[in-house]
């Protein structure tokens, strides 16, 4: 499931690279995380506008 | 009236895309920086002193490269060994060697080697990949290729057929004589055996292990 960081070169996208689940994870983490957050923002907006 | 829907708001979507955008534009300058600081070229202090990069300077030409499997990476990886001849020196300057890789750089441009040939990812595959042609074992001291020239060593064998590939019978893609001369040819061999330095995490798989392919045979 995760792989051992074996790059040449230590980096940061080495290790999204490892394998599936750390771009996977990563990805969740910078869009859907926000993305929930703005959304209970924006419903709070709207049911006050309301 | 009925209830509006976040998923029908406009705020939220562009909230969502201006968040994805500025982070993805973030992202992609710092992976610029990165790969830059990832393939910019060591030197011959670097090589002197075991310091491993991706690639290497280009004095490597003085040493003996092979490619081993790397059983914790799953693939093979180039491996600078100990001091070996190249055209009967080894003992070329950061500035002498520098100066033949540019030669070599030119000269596969002139010649167009990409019309046929691979170079690290970029060219075409109707003949032979070329970057690690170097450790192409048909070149090695048991190899057909160096037989075929008649030459004692693999670079000046490389040499010999790059100055007269329609002479020497490959495959039935022969190479056409390009009206290489012996000294772009010393230069597109060190292009060739500092290329063949570089660590492509395995690029191309399996190269001269395949049994029937072009190499290895």
């Amino acid at each position: 499931m995760f792989e051992p960081f074996v790059d040449v070169v230590p980096s940061f996208f080495g290790w999204l690279n490892q394998g599936p689940l750390t771009l996977t994870i990563f990805l969740h983490t910078v869009i859907i995380l926000p993305m929930i957050w703005i959304y209970r923002q924006e419903k709070k907006r709207i049911e006050n506008e309301g | 009236m009925a209830k509006r829907s976040v998923w029908s708001d406009n705020r939220f979507w562009q909230r969502s895309a201006a968040w994805v955008t500025g982070f993805a534009a973030v992202l992609l300058i710092w992976l610029t920086f990165d790969t830059s600081a990832q393939i910019s070229m060591g030197t011959d202090a670097d090589l002197k002193n075991g310091v491993t990069k991706r690639v290497p300077g280009p004095t490597v030409i003085n040493y003996k490269i092979t490619y081993e499997m790397d059983t914790k990476r799953g693939h093979e990886i180039p491996v600078i060994g100990e001091k070996e001849l190249f055209f009967g020196r080894d003992d070329y300057s950061e500035e002498e060697a520098g100066a033949l890789l540019h030669l070599g750089k030119l000269g596969s441009q002139v010649k167009n080697c990409m019309d046929c040939h691979t170079l690290l990812g970029n060219g075409a595959y109707y003949a032979p990949d070329l970057t690690k042609a170097w450790l192409d074992p048909a070149w090695g001291p048991e190899g057909s290729l160096q037989a075929m020239t008649g030459k004692e060593t693999k670079e000046e064998a490389m040499a010999e057929f790059l100055q007269h590939p329609s002479q020497y019978p490959t495959h039935e893609r022969m190479m056409p004589n390009l009206g290489i001369t012996a000294e772009e040819a010393k230069g597109l061999v060190s292009f060739l055996k500092h290329m063949s330095s570089i660590d492509t995490n395995g690029f191309p798989r399996n190269f001269g292990k395949i049994q029937g392919a072009v190499h290895g045979k």
